[in-house]
């Protein structure tokens, strides 16, 4: 028997080169969810934080340089890493703390600081997120494996390029409404088709930008939740998965198992089905990741996704819209971080803090995130509470 | 057989790691992989309890390095370490007589045309720099 857990506050940082500390950085969004959920630091009773590259700006062991300079040296805290997936592998176990019982209220973050390194050493470090010895190390970069999986996906599904970049332009024209996007510039197929080739068939602005910055949440109990006077969502369902590591470990190039799995556990705890969702965000790091997403997720059969972004099903004002944020490729992608950003979205949407890109009537939102090609990922349910 | 394998290998007193098992026998132009002995599933020389029935006990299994291209991609932009390795492709192939899929770095490839999914290739090395080295064979 496990505890309902919500989601009282939330903050973030404007995610793209940022020239603060990476500790800076995070405290700014913890700041921010800590006001947002009125509370102060002494209510917190455990950090969870997520971030993959805190030696980029020489700080590993996060967790408790946060919590000191929260002024709650004395609260533990840890610092969980599954690559592009931190940020929702550690909701995850925030979640599951909070669930058990062991605590009425957690702060959850995620980080990421990398631009100052530069994209050649960004890329190098990215690449370690890969099977390395059968990846990085032969010669494969990050957006070289997405493109190894967006020529399998367009070998079977005879999808095109154009579907490709149908995603990129939509997440833009959505980033555009999104004052704390990264890259906020509306953009076309003809740009995305135009744009030089970073691995084939990947082209620039089939990719997402690295990013800088941080997103923080404050989860808790419902009755903590309830006391606070403060509006607040639940968290009906969570769900992990795991996929082989490596791009050549998988059967089926075309799917990333650990999405179909995380999915299903999360659709069972809420009790719905993938009908019952208003918007998503999805993983989207690159065009190819958001196509093979939202089959996974099961909003659309499979190899049939192209077409229903082509057709705009997946528009802010279409059936089922996805990354009304501007996802990854537009609002940015800080890999520490986004996870928890993708929360921070949803508690907006439902809070009244999306103003100019609100999904209306929305009451059921999905969060999905997945680390490196796709084998860690974590899907969690949220649903609107209306405030009496 | 891995008495032979032993025999025939310069340093046979040495314990070699997985790795460098794999490796030596990529430099042969074979894949190493390890057959499990109770239920006789194939794994790579890298994976250490078996995948059906998690037993931890293997034959090695030098598979011929042929095979075929599953997928690829042709990395316009090098990651560091191979800005000087000319236009290449990294590729995942399926390794002929199993189930195995290893991916590798094949050069000289410029564009999709060069590489049809379901083209023939064979190991031909492993290099410090580049990795599993494979070429592409007439058809």
């Amino acid at each position: 028997m496990t505890n309902k857990v919500c989601v009282v506050g939330a903050g973030s940082t404007k995610y793209g080169k940022l020239n603060e500390s990476i500790i800076e950085i995070a405290l700014s969004a913890a700041v921010d969810a800590i006001n947002s959920a009125g509370i102060t630091p002494k209510d917190i009773q455990a950090g969870y934080i997520s971030n993959v590259f805190g030696v980029a700006d020489r700080q590993v062991h996060m967790a408790p340089v946060i919590m000191s300079n929260l002024g709650i040296p004395n609260v533990p805290g840890l610092t969980i890493e599954s690559a592009c997936g931190s940020g929702s592998v550690m909701f995850r176990e925030a979640y599951a703390n909070v669930a058990a019982g062991f605590y009425d209220c957690v702060l959850a973050l995620g980080v990421e600081k990398v631009t100052h390194t530069g994209t050649a050493r960004s890329t190098t470090l990215f690449s370690y997120c890969s099977d390395f010895f059968y990846e990085g190390g032969n010669g494969a970069s990050f957006p070289g494996l997405f493109a190894s999986m967006a020529r399998a996906y367009m070998t079977s599904h005879k999808a095109s390029e154009e579907d490709l970049a149908n995603v990129a332009v939509k997440n833009h024209e959505n980033g555009l409404l999104n004052p704390k996007a990264h890259v906020r510039k509306k953009i076309t197929v003809d740009d995305v088709l135009k744009s030089p080739v970073v691995a084939d068939p990947l082209k620039l602005l089939d990719c997402c930008p690295f990013s800088d910055g941080a997103s923080a949440v404050i989860l808790c109990s419902e009755d903590f939740a309830k006391k606070s006077g403060r509006p607040y969502v639940e968290i009906i369902g969570s769900g992990r998965g795991a996929s082989p590591a490596a791009v050549q470990g998988r059967e089926d190039i075309t799917t990333i198992p650990s999405t179909v799995a995380a999915a299903k556990q999360a659709y069972k705890m809420a009790g719905i089905t993938p009908k019952d969702i208003d918007f998503a965000e999805v993983h989207d790091c690159f065009t190819i990741a958001e196509i093979i997403d939202i089959e996974d997720l099961g909003f659309f059969p499979k190899g049939k996704a192209a077409r229903a972004v082509r057709e705009g099903a997946t528009r802010l004002t279409g059936d089922i819209p996805v990354n009304p944020s501007g996802g990854l490729k537009s609002k940015g992608h800080p890999i520490g971080a986004t996870g928890v950003g993708q929360v921070v979205e949803v508690f907006d949407q439902f809070t009244g803090r999306a103003d100019g890109r609100e999904v209306k009537g929305a009451e059921i939102a999905l969060t999905h995130n997945f680390g490196a090609t796709g084998a860690s990922a974590a899907v969690h349910i949220f649903k609107k509470v209306d405030r009496k | 057989m891995r008495k032979e394998l032993s025999e025939t290998s310069a340093s046979a007193k040495q314990q070699q790691s997985s790795r460098e098992k794999f490796i030596a026998s990529a430099n042969k132009g074979k894949i190493l992989a390890n057959k499990c002995t109770k239920c006789g599933h194939l794994v790579l020389e890298t994976v250490f309890f078996c995948e059906k029935c998690a037993a931890n006990k293997f034959e090695p299994v030098e598979l011929g390095g042929t095979g075929t291209v599953v997928t690829y991609t042709i990395q316009a932009v090098a990651p560091e370490g191979f800005e000087d390795a000319g236009s290449y492709a990294w590729v995942v192939f399926k390794v002929d007589n199993s189930q195995l899929r290893v991916s590798g770095f094949l050069g000289g490839i410029k564009k999709p045309a060069d590489l049809p999914i379901g083209s023939k290739v064979k190991v031909n090395g492993f290099s410090p720099k580049y990795g599993l080295l494979i070429e592409k064979l007439a058809k």
